[in-house]
C-alpha cells in the first residue's frame, strides 16, 4: 500500500506518519513506514528464540533434540554442563542467584528485575501488582457539603419503630426497675458469704422417709494380713502355687500372707485403689438386704428327742437270714398273726413258709406263676394265707397246725355245704372254686390251694391283698386299670364285688380301716377315704408325693403313713385335715414299703437304698398333743440288686416280740430282732 | 365380679423398675443418675422375683424401687443437674462464638448446689453420721496420699489432704485412737468417737500407681458427698471439743513439710491459742520456769493462763490428762469471751449438759496416756506420718530430724529429753563409742514396738524390739473371731497332747492315722504312755520299748495303756452313737432347716480344719527350729 511513499529517516526518532487518502474509502488515513529489520533493530539483535511451543518436554527426554523450529528442523538440546560447571557457574557468575531453569528452552534463564520484584511481593504477601495502591484516599461521593443524597433509594415509607420508643421494652425495663426498687434485684451483688459449715444437727430432722439401710462395714484385718505375721500363717510352696493358679474371681483373699523383717521393707500395696474402688462400687451398686445371721450352735436346731435307748424295744439287729437259694427277688412277705410263721413269695412263683424263730423252711409251693402278694388272715382261730398270682388268688393252709385250728380253718375254707352265691349280687366275672377234696388228711391238705378265686380276665396280677380286721373280707389290688383294679371279696359268702364303677388313675394301694367301715384307696397322688356303708367319699388326702408306693394305717385308725417313690414319707393325722402332718425325707431312694407295728408304737419304712428305717411313733389319745416321731435305727443288710432294695416289710405280733420281717430284691427274707 | 386387673400392675413385683426405665423417667443422663444415686444413697433393690419384675425378661438388670425413684424425682439437686447441662451448652456456644462477655456472665451465674440437706436426710442424727464415717475417712485418706493426676482435679486432692489432717488432728486432740495395725495393705487405725468405733486404713506413703481401669467419676461423686459429710461432722466434733473449725493453716509450716502440724487447733473464743508441740514439751516439765526455747515465764502470763483456764474449765475437765498448757495463750491480747456458737449449739456453751458429759472423750483411762512420760525421736527412715500420729494420740512427745519436715520440737537425737529413739535400720557395725553411749542413755526400738504397745494398752519391754533384733510377730488387734478361733499366742501345750486329735468330730479313719502318728511321736518322750490308739499293736510295741528304755515300770505302763484303751473305746463308741443320733434327729428337720444345719456344720468344720492346720504347722515349725537350733 505505502510502497509508493518515501519516508526520510532521521536517526533517533520515530518516523512521522503520512496522511494519505484511502483508495478504498476515500477517507484520509495515517500510513506508517514499514519496519526494516536492521542490525540495530530490536528483533534482529535477538537470538532466534526456542519456538517448540507448549508441549510436555518429557516427550523428548530420550532424544537429542527438544522439538522443531518453524521450518521443521530439529532444535538440538542445548549443552548442559556437568556438576563442576554448575558449581563454577554458581561461584563465578554473580547473577547466578537470579537465574532459573527454563523448561521450554531447557536452559538456565536469568530473571528480570520485574520478575524478581514480583516474586518478592508474593513472598511478602503483598499485592503482586506494584502499581496498585491499597491505601488510596477515600473519595466522598455522597457525603460532605453539597453532595448529600436527595432522593431515597427505595420508595418504602420509614417504619414507625425508627422514631418511636418500644412499648414492650419499656414494660420490661419497668419491671426490672420495680424489682430493683423492691430490693429483689441487687445489681452487682456480692456473692453471699454464708458460712460453709454450721451446726447441721442442731435442729430436728424432718423424718419424711426412713434413712436407707447402712452398708455393712468392711471386715477387719486378721493376723494373716500383718506385715510380720506368725510363721504358721505364711503359705508354703504348694499353697502359693495353688493361689497363683486361681483366677482373680476365684480368689477368696486378695493377698497372700507375707513376712517382712522390718517396716521399712514393706512396699506399697498394689491393689489399694482397686479395693477402695470395689468398696465404693459395692456401696452404690449392691442391693442391700437385711439378713439375720444365725450365730447359734447348729446342734441347737435339732429337735430334742428322747434317747432311742429309752424307747426300747425295737428291732436292732439281724437275727435270721432266710434264703430260698434262688436268685429271684422275694417280692412279698407276710407274718402269721401269732408270729410263728412267715410266708414269702418270689418272682419265680415259689411260695415259702418259714418258721420265724428258727428260719427253717417248713413248706414250699411251686405255683409256676409270678407271685404278686401274700397275706395272712388276721383271724387267730383259723390259719390260712392268700397268695395272689396272675389273675388268681389262692388260699393255702399251712401244715403243722393244731387239730382244732386245722378243722376250724377247713371249716372256713372248704365247708361241707358251700354257700351259694346270691344271684343278683354276684359278679359273674369272678369265679370262686373250691377244692372238692374236703377233710383230707392234713399231710396233703396244704399241698394244693383250698380256694381259687379267679379274677376276671385282664385284671392282671394282684399286687396287694389286704384283709379286713375280722378276716372275712379281703380286697385285692391288681395292676389293671379301671374298675377291675380293686375287688372286695367276702370269703364266707364266696362273693366278690368291685366297689367302684369307674375309677380315675392307677390304684396303688387299698386299706380297710381297723374299726370303722372305711376304705382307703391310694391312687398315684391322692388317698381317698370312702365310707363303705354309706357308699360315699369321705375325704381326699393330698399327699404331696408324686407317686405313692405304699400305705399303712395305725392300729388306732387315726393316723396313716404313706410312702412314695419320690423318697418321701407322709404322716397323716386323720383328724387334722387333708394335708400331711409331717413329711419326712431321709431315704436316698424310693420308699417301697411302710408298716406300723401292731403292738408297739413303732413304724418302719424300707427303701430301694437297701435300708430299713425304724421310727418310734407315739400317738396320744389327747387331741391337743401331736404325735411324737423319733427316728430310732437304720437297719442295713439287704443287698441292692438291679437297683431294688427292700421290697416289703412286716412287723410280727404276738409272743411279746416286736420283730421285723423283710423281703429283699436279693432273694432273702430277713428277721430283725430287738 | 370385680374389675379385671392388668397383669403386672399389682403385687410386690410391680414395685420395681429397671435402671433404664428409671433414667427415662427422671429424664437425666446415666452419669447424672449414677451421681444422684451416690449422693442420695439410693441403691438397687432385689425384687422377690427378677423375672416377674421385668415382665418375663430374665436378662441381668438392676432394679430400683419405684418409691426410691419418686424420691429422687423430688430432689432439688436433680434440677440443678439439668441446669448444669444447659449451662454447659450455653457456655460452649458462647465460647464457640467468641462471645467472651456472655461467657463471663454465664460463668458468674454458674449453677451450683449444696448437699447439706442430703447429709441431714441421710443421717438424721449425728450419731448416724459417725457410724457411717469409715468409708468417708478411708476415701479421704486415700485421696490425701495420691499425687497429682490428670484424672483427679487438684482441688479435690487438696481437700482430701485437708480433711485427712483435720481428722488426725481431732483424733490426736481427743485421744480417740484405740488400735493400730500395720498390715501389708496399709495401716489400719481404729478410733472411738462418741462410743462408736471408726476404722480406717491409710496406705503406706509411696507413689500410688493409679490403675487405668478405675472409674474416677464414681470416686469423685463419692468424694463430693464425703467432703460435705465430713465438713459438717468435723464442725460438730470440733465445736463439741471447744475448737474452731476449720482449723487455720499455717502456710509457712505447710510449705516446710509440717504435715498435720501445719494446722493449728484454736479454742472457740480465743483468737489464737498455741496448741503446738512446744507447749506440750514444756508441759512435761512444769516445774521449770525456763521454757525450752529460752522464754522465761512471767507472772503476768501465769495469771492469764489461770484466767484462761477458768473460762475453759468445762472443756478441760473432761480431759484432765491433757497438758494445761494446751490453753496457754501465746499472744497478749487474750480476752475471755463467750462462745459464738453457744446460741445455736448447746454442747459448746459453758453449761455442761448431760449430752456434753456423755460425749467427753474417755481419755481418763490409763491406756490413752501410756506414752505420756516419754519423749520420742523418730529417725529419718521410720515413717513419721504413722508414728507421729500414734505417739501423739497416746500422749507422747515426738521429735524428728529436720530432713523429715519442719516443726519438730526436738531436732536432735542426742537431746537429753529424748527417752526413746524409734529406729528402723540394722545395728551399726562396728559400734562406735558414741553409739554405745547413746544406747546406754536411751532406748532404741523398732517402730513395731510403738504399735504393739498401743494395742496392748501398756508399755511392753523394749528388749524384744531393740534395734537389729528379729521382731516378734505383729498380731492384729481386730482378730476376735470368738473363743473357738486359732490363737497364735496360745501357750504351746505338751507336744504329744497337742498331737492327739483336737476335735472329737473327726472321722475315725483320720483319727486312726493320726493316732498312729501320735503313738510314734509319743515314743520319743517320757510321756510315751499316752498312746491314743491302744489297738494298734505296732504303736503299742514301740511305746512299750520306749517306756522300757526310759525305765518305766511295765505294770505302770500297762495301767496307763488300759486307761488309754478305755477312754479311746468309750470315746469312739459314744462318738458313733452320738453321730448316728444326730443324723437321726436331722431327719426330722424340714428341708430348709436341714440345708441350713448342714451349711453351718460345714462352715464350722472348715474353721476347725483351718485351726488344726495352723496348730500343726506351728508345731512343725517349732520342731524344725529345735532341730536346726540343736
Amino acid at each position: 500500500m505505502g510502497e509508493g511513499l518515501k519516508w526520510e529517516r532521521k536517526p533517533g526518532s520515530y518516523p512521522e506518519p503520512k496522511i494519505i487518502k484511502s483508495t478504498i474509502t476515500g477517507e484520509p488515513k495515517k500510513v506508517y513506514p514499514p519496519i526494516e529489520p536492521e542490525y540495530d533493530s530490536d528483533s534482529s539483535t535477538e537470538e532466534d528464540p526456542n519456538r517448540v511451543g507448549r508441549i510436555p518436554m518429557h516427550w523428548y527426554d530420550d532424544l537429542p533434540h527438544i522439538g522443531y523450529d518453524i521450518n521443521g528442523k530439529r532444535i538440538l538440546r542445548p549443552a548442559k554442563g556437568d556438576e563442576l560447571d554448575k558449581f563454577l557457574a554458581a561461584t563465578e557468575d554473580p547473577t547466578s542467584w537470579m537465574s532459573g531453569f527454563d523448561h521450554t528452552s531447557q536452559k538456565d534463564t536469568q530473571l528480570t528485575s520485574q520478575e524478581l520484584d514480583l516474586i518478592r511481593r508474593l513472598q511478602d504477601a503483598e499485592v503482586p501488582d506494584a502499581s496498585y495502591n491499597p491505601y488510596e484516599d477515600t473519595v466522598e461521593w455522597f457525603t460532605g457539603e453539597g453532595k448529600q443524597e436527595i432522593m431515597p433509594l427505595t420508595a418504602r415509607p420509614e417504619p414507625k419503630s425508627r422514631w418511636q420508643p418500644s412499648k414492650w421494652e419499656k414494660q420490661k425495663i419497668l419491671k426490672i426497675v420495680r424489682l430493683i426498687r423492691a430490693g429483689r434485684i441487687v445489681p452487682n451483688k456480692p456473692k453471699s458469704k454464708e458460712p460453709q459449715w454450721y451446726s447441721l444437727w442442731s435442729t430436728e430432722a424432718e423424718t419424711r422417709r426412713p434413712p436407707p439401710l447402712t452398708a455393712p462395714k468392711v471386715p477387719l484385718p486378721k493376723h494373716a494380713e500383718s506385715y510380720n505375721p506368725p510363721e504358721e500363717y505364711l503359705p508354703d510352696q504348694e499353697e502359693t502355687e495353688k493361689y497363683d493358679d486361681l483366677s482373680d474371681e476365684d480368689k477368696v483373699k486378695t493377698y497372700l500372707p507375707k513376712k517382712y523383717d522390718s517396716l521399712r521393707h514393706v512396699p506399697a500395696y498394689e491393689h489399694f485403689i482397686h479395693e477402695r474402688q470395689n468398696r465404693l462400687l459395692d456401696l452404690y451398686l449392691a442391693p442391700r438386704i437385711r439378713r439375720v445371721k444365725l450365730n447359734i450352735n447348729p446342734d441347737s436346731m435339732l429337735p430334742s428327742l428322747p434317747s432311742p435307748q429309752s424307747l426300747r424295744p425295737f428291732p436292732v439287729f439281724e437275727a435270721l437270714k432266710m434264703s430260698g437259694g434262688g436268685n429271684s427277688r422275694a417280692r412279698c412277705v407276710s407274718v402269721s398273726p401269732d408270729g410263728v410263721w412267715t410266708v414269702s413269695g418270689d418272682e419265680d412263683g415259689i411260695v415259702r413258709l418259714w418258721e420265724t424263730f428258727v428260719g427253717r423252711e417248713a413248706a414250699r409251693w411251686k405255683l409256676g406263676k409270678r407271685v404278686g402278694a401274700v397275706e395272712w388272715c388276721p383271724r387267730k382261730d383259723v390259719s390260712y394265707f392268700l397268695v395272689g398270682v396272675e389273675d388268681e388268688v389262692f388260699a393255702f393252709m399251712p401244715p403243722y397246725l393244731p387239730p382244732a385250728v386245722e378243722s376250724a380253718t377247713l371249716d372256713v375254707l372248704v365247708p361241707r355245704n358251700p354257700p351259694q352265691p346270691i344271684g343278683e349280687q354276684t359278679d359273674k366275672s369272678v369265679k370262686w372254686s373250691q377244692e372238692s377234696i374236703s377233710f383230707k388228711q392234713s399231710a396233703s391238705t396244704f399241698s394244693a390251694p383250698l380256694i381259687v378265686v379267679g379274677l376276671p380276665p385282664g385284671a392282671g396280677m394282684p399286687k396287694q391283698i389286704t384283709f379286713h380286721r375280722r378276716g372275712d373280707y379281703f380286697a385285692t389290688v391288681s395292676s389293671a386299670e379301671g374298675h377291675n383294679a380293686i375287688w372286695i371279696h367276702q370269703l364266707s359268702k364266696r362273693h366278690s364285688q368291685s366297689p367302684f364303677k369307674k375309677i380315675k388313675g392307677m390304684i396303688q394301694r387299698v386299706l380297710f380301716h381297723p374299726n370303722k367301715p372305711h376304705f382307703f384307696v391310694a391312687t398315684q397322688r391322692y388317698v381317698s377315704i370312702y365310707d363303705l356303708s354309706a357308699q360315699k367319699l369321705l375325704k381326699t388326702l393330698y399327699t404331696g408325693s408324686r407317686w405313692i408306693s405304699s400305705m399303712d394305717i395305725h392300729p388306732t385308725g387315726d393316723h396313716l403313713i404313706v410312702g412314695g417313690y419320690d423318697k418321701k414319707l407322709m404322716w397323716f393325722d386323720l383328724d387334722l385335715g387333708n394335708k400331711p402332718y409331717k413329711v419326712l425325707r431321709y431315704h436316698t431312694k424310693a420308699i417301697r414299703s411302710v408298716a406300723f407295728s401292731p403292738t408297739y408304737p413303732l413304724f418302719a419304712s424300707s427303701s430301694d437304698d437297701g435300708t430299713i428305717q425304724i421310727f418310734h411313733a407315739r400317738v396320744y389319745s389327747d387331741l391337743m398333743t401331736d404325735a411324737l416321731i423319733v427316728p430310732l435305727k437304720v437297719l442295713r443288710g439287704h443287698a441292692i440288686t438291679d437297683g431294688l432294695g427292700v421290697l416289703e416289710l412286716r412287723f410280727t405280733a404276738g409272743l411279746g416280740t416286736c420283730w421285723l420281717v423283710s423281703a429283699g430284691a436279693d432273694g432273702e427274707v430277713r428277721v430283725w430282732c430287738n | 365380679m370385680g374389675k379385671e386387673t392388668k397383669k403386672g400392675t399389682k403385687g410386690p413385683n410391680s414395685k420395681y423398675i429397671t435402671r433404664t426405665k428409671a433414667i427415662r423417667k427422671l429424664q437425666i443422663s446415666l452419669n447424672d443418675f449414677r451421681r444422684l444415686c451416690i449422693l442420695k444413697g439410693i441403691v438397687p433393690r432385689e425384687p422377690p422375683s427378677r423375672k416377674k419384675a421385668n415382665h418375663g425378661n430374665s436378662a441381668p438388670t438392676s432394679f430400683y424401687h419405684i418409691k426410691d425413684i419418686a424420691f429422687l424425682a423430688h430432689e432439688p439437686v436433680i434440677q440443678k443437674l439439668r441446669d448444669h447441662k444447659i449451662f454447659l451448652r450455653r457456655m460452649s456456644r458462647a465460647m464457640g462464638k467468641q462471645e467472651w462477655g456472655r461467657a463471663k456472665a454465664l460463668e458468674e451465674n454458674r449453677p451450683t448446689y449444696k448437699l447439706d440437706h442430703i447429709v441431714k436426710e441421710r443421717y438424721p442424727t449425728f450419731i448416724d453420721a459417725i457410724r457411717d464415717l469409715d468409708d468417708a475417712i478411708c476415701c479421704v485418706v486415700l485421696g490425701a496420699s495420691l499425687s497429682q493426676h490428670r484424672r483427679i482435679p487438684k482441688a479435690d486432692l487438696e481437700d482430701c489432704a485437708r480433711l485427712s489432717a483435720e481428722w488426725q488432728l481431732y483424733v490426736t486432740h481427743t485421744r480417740a485412737l484405740k488400735k493400730t495395725f500395720l498390715s501389708i495393705k496399709g495401716i489400719y487405725y481404729q478410733a472411738e468417737v462418741m462410743g462408736e468405733t471408726v476404722t480406717w486404713v491409710a496406705p503406706y506413703q509411696f507413689m500410688q500407681k493409679i490403675p487405668m481401669d478405675v472409674d474416677f467419676r464414681v470416686m469423685r461423686s463419692f468424694l463430693e458427698f464425703y467432703k460435705t459429710l465430713l465438713g459438717f461432722a468435723f464442725y460438730k466434733l470440733y465445736s463439741d471439743a471447744g475448737l474452731v473449725y476449720p482449723p487455720p493453716l499455717d502456710l509457712k509450716k505447710d510449705a516446710m513439710g509440717g504435715g498435720v502440724d501445719a494446722y493449728r487447733l484454736q479454742p472457740v473464743g480465743g483468737p489464737t491459742s498455741s496448741m503446738d508441740v512446744d507447749a506440750k514439751v514444756n508441759g512435761n516439765k512444769k516445774k521449770k520456769v525456763d521454757l525450752g526455747d529460752g522464754k522465761v515465764l512471767t507472772s503476768k502470763q501465769v495469771q492469764k493462763t489461770i484466767a484462761a483456764m477458768e473460762v475453759e474449765d468445762e472443756e478441760e475437765e473432761g480431759e484432765a490428762s491433757a497438758p494445761l498448757d494446751d490453753a496457754l495463750p501465746s499472744t497478749e491480747e487474750f480476752i475471755p469471751q463467750p462462745s459464738k456458737t453457744s446460741a445455736t449449739d448447746p454442747s459448746s456453751s459453758n453449761l455442761i449438759t448431760l449430752h456434753a458429759l456423755a460425749n467427753l472423750p474417755t481419755s481418763t483411762s490409763r491406756s490413752t496416756k501410756i506414752f505420756e512420760p516419754y519423749v520420742f525421736f523418730i529417725s529419718r527412715e521410720s515413717p513419721r506420718h504413722i508414728l507421729e500420729f500414734v505417739v501423739k494420740s497416746f500422749g507422747g512427745v515426738v521429735g524428728w530430724p529436720i530432713t523429715c519436715g519442719s516443726g519438730s520440737p526436738i531436732e536432735n537425737e542426742d537431746d537429753e529429753r529424748v527417752t526413746h529413739v524409734i529406729i528402723d535400720r540394722p545395728l551399726p557395725d562396728p559400734m562406735s563409742e558414741v553409739d554405745k553411749e547413746r544406747r546406754r542413755k536411751k532406748k532404741y526400738v523398732q517402730p513395731q514396738w510403738v504399735v504393739d504397745c498401743v494395742n496392748a494398752g501398756k508399755i511392753l519391754l523394749e528388749n524384744a524390739y531393740a534395734q537389729g533384733k528379729t521382731l516378734p510377730p505383729h498380731l492384729s488387734p481386730f482378730n476376735a473371731e470368738g473363743d473357738g478361733a486359732y490363737d497364735p499366742l496360745a501357750p504351746e501345750e505338751d507336744e504329744d497332747f497337742n498331737m492327739a486329735p483336737p476335735q472329737p468330730e473327726e472321722k475315725s479313719k483320720k483319727r486312726h492315722r493320726r493316732g498312729k502318728k501320735a503313738a510314734a511321736a509319743a515314743a520319743a518322750t517320757a510321756a510315751a504312755l499316752q498312746v491314743s490308739n491302744p489297738t494298734d499293736a505296732d504303736a503299742v510295741r514301740k511305746a512299750e520299748l520306749e517306756a522300757e528304755r526310759l525305765g518305766i515300770e511295765p505294770a505302770e505302763f500297762d495301767k496307763v495303756l488300759e486307761k488309754a484303751a478305755a477312754t479311746n473305746q468309750g470315746g469312739e463308741e459314744g462318738e458313733s452313737e452320738g453321730a448316728s443320733e444326730e443324723n437321726m434327729a436331722k431327719m426330722l428337720l424340714s428341708s430348709k432347716k436341714r440345708k441350713l444345719y448342714n451349711l453351718m456344720k460345714r462352715t464350722n468344720a472348715r474353721k476347725e480344719d483351718e485351726k488344726v492346720r495352723l496348730q500343726q504347722k506351728k508345731i512343725e515349725i517349732a520342731k524344725q527350729k529345735k532341730r536346726t537350733g540343736v
